[in-house]
C-alpha cells in the first residue's frame, strides 16, 4: 500500500486503513451486543454477528501487524492518479450524486439528460452537437425503452406535460 | 419422466420464437458487454436485469444466462484487438491473442476462440445434463450441516484463491458477510446493524453493490487511464489453416475438461481455468517457445476453458444453489427476483423451467457461433466508439438499474458509495469476488449454521459426527492451509484476483 509520497505517508495511510477497519468492527461489535446470543430455540440473532465481530477485530490486529512490519519500498508505484485523472474521477462521482439528487424532483429524462451533458464535457468531449445529440438520444431513448416498452416505473418529473406532447 | 424426455421438452420450449428471440437478444447484449472495456459480465448482467422485469420467469432467465455466456465470449475481442481484457477471464487471451493480431492473424485468433468456445460450451452443457439430475438427487439428502460445509468450501476457495494474499481474501469475505447481515435477521426477525435507518431494514441490495463494485468502480478505473490503441489486423480470414486446426484440437479438448471440472467446484472463479489451461498447453506443446509470441493453442485452450467453465458453473448453481463467481451470484439474484430459487428442489418443483433454461444453453452456444464468426468485423468496429460515450452510457444504465429494483434513490447512493469503494479496493489490489460471494452466501451460511445448532441443541459436534459435513469442513481447512502456505501455483494466485 504505497502512495509514492514517501514511506512515512504510506505508513500513515496504512494505519488510517487499520483504524477505519477497527472502527467499523468496533461499531459492529457494539451494535450486536443487545442481540441475544442464544434463545429458547437455539442460537439467537446475535450469534453470527458476535462471532463475525470477533473475527473482524482479530483480522484488524493481523492488519496492524502487517502494516507495522511492512518493508520500505521507495520504488513502489504511485496509487494517486495524476491531476487530470483525479478530476475525471471526482467529476463522475459528483455528477452521479447530482443525478441521484435530481432523479425524483426532475424526473429521469431531465436528470439523465443533464448528467450525460455534463459528464461528456467533464470527460473531454468538446463538440456541442455530439454532446447534445448523445445526451438527448441516451436520456430519451433509455426512458422510452424502459418506461413505455418494458413498463419499468421511472420518475417522470414535473415536466411530463411539456415533454410528452413533444414525443419526448 | 426421464432426463432425455425433459430435455427434449426443454428444447421445444427454448426453440419457441419468443424464447429464441430472448436468447438472441441476450447473446447480442452479452457480447456487447464483453466487448466494451469497463463493463464486466457481473456489472453488465446486473445492469441489464431491468430489461427482464416484464418478461415471464423462463424468458427473463434465458436472456440473463445468454447475456452471461455472451459476455464471456465478448471479452475475447478486446483481448485480441486491444490487449485489454473485456472481462477478467480473458486476461490470458491477451498474451497470445494480441500477439497474433499484431502479426496480422487477429481474425484467426477470434475464429478459433469462437469455435473453441462453441465446442467447450456445448460439451460442458452435455455434461451438465448428465450430472444435474444425480447431483440434485444427492443434494436432496443434504441437511443443514452439509450445506454449511458446502458453502464453507465455496467461501474458502474464493478466499484462498482470491489473489495475492490470504489475509486480503479473508478481509473481503468478512466484509461481504457483514453486509449480508444488515437488515432483519432471517431466522428470528430482529433488526441488525440498521442504526434506526428505515432504508436499512430491508438490508443493502446485492445488485446495487455489484453495480457499484464492478460497474462504477471499473468505469472510474477506466477514466483514470482512458487511452486505447486498437490493432488494425486482418479480420477477413477467420478459419485456421490445417496445421493450426491440428494444434488447436488437443487444446480445445483439454480446455473443455479443465473448464468443466473447475466449473463444478463452487468458489473457483472464471479466471483460474483459463490460467490452468494456458499453463497446461505451454507444458504439453512441442513449441513452448512460441507462447507469448502468438501460439494459437494459447488462445484456443483458455478460451475453450472459459466457456466450458461458464456452462459448468451453472451446475452448482442449479443443483446446490451455490454460485461460483460474482456473475453467477448476480444470476442467482435474478433467479430469486423472478421467483425461482436455485437449488436441489428446482429440479422437482420447476422441471419445465430448469430444462428449458438448460436447453437454451445449447441454443445460445449455436447463436453465439453464428453471431461471432460472420459479425466479428462489426464487433471490432464497436471498439472505435470513444470511451467517453461508453462510460456515460454505462453509468446511466447503472443509475437506472440500481433505481428500478425497488424504485429507491437509496439504492443509487449505495451504488455510488460502493463504486468509490470498488475503485479504491482495485487500486489497493484487494479482491472483490470474496466480498460479493460472502454477501450472497452470508444469509444461507448463517441460516444453515443456526439450523444445524438448533438440531443439535447447540452442540458443535454435529459438524464432526456427520461424515459429509466433516469432510467438507476438512476440505475447507486444507484449502485455507494451502493458501496460507502459498502452495498453489504462482500463476493461479496472481491471476485469480477476480
Amino acid at each position: 500500500m504505497k502512495l509514492g509520497w514517501g514511506i512515512a505517508t504510506s505508513c500513515l495511510i496504512g494505519l488510517f486503513g487499520v483504524a477505519l477497519w477497527l472502527a467499523v468492527w468496533g461499531a459492529a461489535s457494539l451494535n450486536s451486543r443487545p442481540l441475544a446470543m442464544r434463545d429458547a430455540l437455539g442460537p439467537g440473532p446475535g450469534f453470527f454477528p458476535v462471532w463475525l465481530s470477533i473475527i473482524g477485530l482479530g483480522l484488524g490486529a493481523v492488519l496492524l501487524l502487517q502494516v507495522a512490519r511492512q518493508p520500505a519500498q521507495s520504488d513502489a508505484p504511485s496509487l494517486i492518479p495524476e491531476r487530470a485523472a483525479c478530476a475525471r474521477i471526482v467529476a463522475i462521482l459528483a455528477l452521479l450524486a447530482v443525478a441521484a439528487l435530481a432523479l425524483d424532483p426532475l424526473g429521469f429524462r431531465i436528470a439523465s439528460f443533464v448528467f450525460s451533458l455534463l459528464a461528456l464535457v467533464a470527460l473531454g468531449i468538446r463538440s456541442p452537437v455530439r454532446i447534445l445529440a448523445f445526451a438527448l438520444a441516451a436520456s430519451i431513448g433509455i426512458f422510452h425503452v424502459f418506461y413505455y416498452w418494458l413498463k419499468v416505473p421511472l420518475p417522470i418529473g414535473p415536466f411530463d406535460y411539456v415533454l410528452k406532447p413533444l414525443g419526448l | 419422466m426421464d432426463t432425455l424426455q425433459l430435455l427434449l421438452n426443454g428444447f421445444a420450449a427454448a426453440l419457441s420464437p419468443v424464447n429464441l428471440t430472448f436468447a438472441l437478444i441476450g447473446c447480442i447484449l452479452g457480447t456487447l458487454i464483453g466487448v466494451l472495456p469497463g463493463v464486466g459480465p457481473a456489472a453488465g448482467t446486473a445492469i441489464l436485469i431491468p430489461i427482464t422485469y416484464k418478461l415471464d420467469a423462463t424468458g427473463g432467465i434465458i436472456m440473463l444466462c445468454a447475456i452471461y455466456y455472451g459476455a464471456m465470449y465478448g471479452g475475447t475481442i478486446t483481448s485480441v484487438l486491444l490487449n485489454v481484457p473485456g472481462e477478467a477471464a480473458s486476461v490470458v487471451t491477451c498474451i497470445d491473442g494480441y500477439a497474433m493480431a499484431k502479426r496480422g492473424r487477429g481474425g484467426t485468433a477470434l475464429g478459433i476462440a469462437a469455435i473453441g468456445s462453441f465446442i467447450g460450451g456445448t460439451i460442458a452443457t452435455i455434461a451438465l445434463v448428465a450430472v444435474a439430475t444425480p447431483l440434485s438427487t444427492l443434494a436432496l439428502k443434504f441437511g443443514p450441516p452439509e450445506f454449511f460445509g458446502l458453502m464453507l468450501v465455496g467461501l474458502c476457495l474464493v478466499t484462498g484463491l482470491a489473489g495475492r494474499s490470504l489475509v486480503a481474501g479473508i478481509l473481503m469475505t468478512v466484509v461481504g458477510l457483514l453486509l449480508a447481515m444488515i437488515g432483519i435477521d432471517p431466522v428470528r426477525g430482529a433488526p441488525r446493524y440498521t442504526f434506526g435507518v428505515p432504508d436499512l431494514y430491508d438490508g443493502i441490495g446485492f445488485i446495487p453493490v455489484v453495480m457499484g463494485l464492478f460497474g462504477v468502480g471499473e468505469i472510474l478505473a477506466t477514466a483514470e487511464n482512458p487511452v486505447r490503441d486498437v490493432v488494425r489486423t486482418n479480420l477477413s480470414r477467420l478459419l485456421p489453416n490445417k496445421e493450426e486446426w491440428k494444434r488447436s484440437f488437443g487444446a480445445i479438448m483439454r480446455g473443455t475438461g479443465i473448464g468443466f471440472f473447475l466449473g463444478l467446484i463452487p468458489g473457483v472463479g472464471a479466471i483460474i481455468p483459463t490460467f490452468i489451461s494456458y499453463i497446461v498447453e505451454k507444458r504439453v506443446s512441442k513449441h513452448p517457445e512460441e507462447f507469448g509470441k502468438g501460439a494459437i493453442e494459447g488462445v484456443a485452450g483458455p478460451e475453450t476453458a472459459n466457456n466450458a467453465y461458464a456452462n459448468a458453473s451453472m451446475v452448482p448453481l442449479l443443483t446446490l444453489g451455490i454460485p461460483s463467481s460474482p456473475t453467477i451470484a448476480v444470476l442467482m439474484g435474478a433467479f430469486i427476483m423472478n421467483g425461482v430459487t436455485p437449488g436441489p428442489f428446482l429440479f422437482t418443483e420447476k422441471p419445465e423451467l430448469v430444462w428449458t433454461v438448460i436447453a437454451s444453453f445449447f441454443v445460445g452456444n449455436v447463436l453465439l457461433l453464428i453471431l461471432n464468426l460472420p459479425l466479428v468485423g462489426l464487433w471490432a468496429k464497436i471498439l472505435d466508439v470513444p470511451y467517453q460515450y461508453v462510460c456515460v452510457g454505462t453509468l446511466l444504465f447503472c443509475v437506472l438499474g440500481a433505481y428500478s429494483i425497488n424504485q429507491s434513490i437509496f439504492d443509487i447512493w449505495v451504488m455510488i458509495g460502493f463504486g468509490f469503494i470498488g475503485y479504491l479496493l482495485r487500486k489497493l489490489d484487494f479482491p472483490l469476488a470474496p466480498a460479493v460471494l460472502g454477501m450472497i452466501l452470508g444469509p444461507q451460511l448463517e441460516k444453515s449454521l443456526r439450523t444445524s445448532l438448533e438440531m443439535s441443541a447447540g452442540d458443535f459436534m454435529i459438524f464432526l459426527t456427520r461424515p459429509i459435513a466433516l469432510s467438507l469442513i476438512i476440505i475447507s481447512l486444507v484449502i485455507l492451509a494451502v493458501s496460507a502456505l502459498q502452495l498453489a501455483p504462482k500463476e493461479i494466485r496472481e491471476g485469480s484476483a477476480d
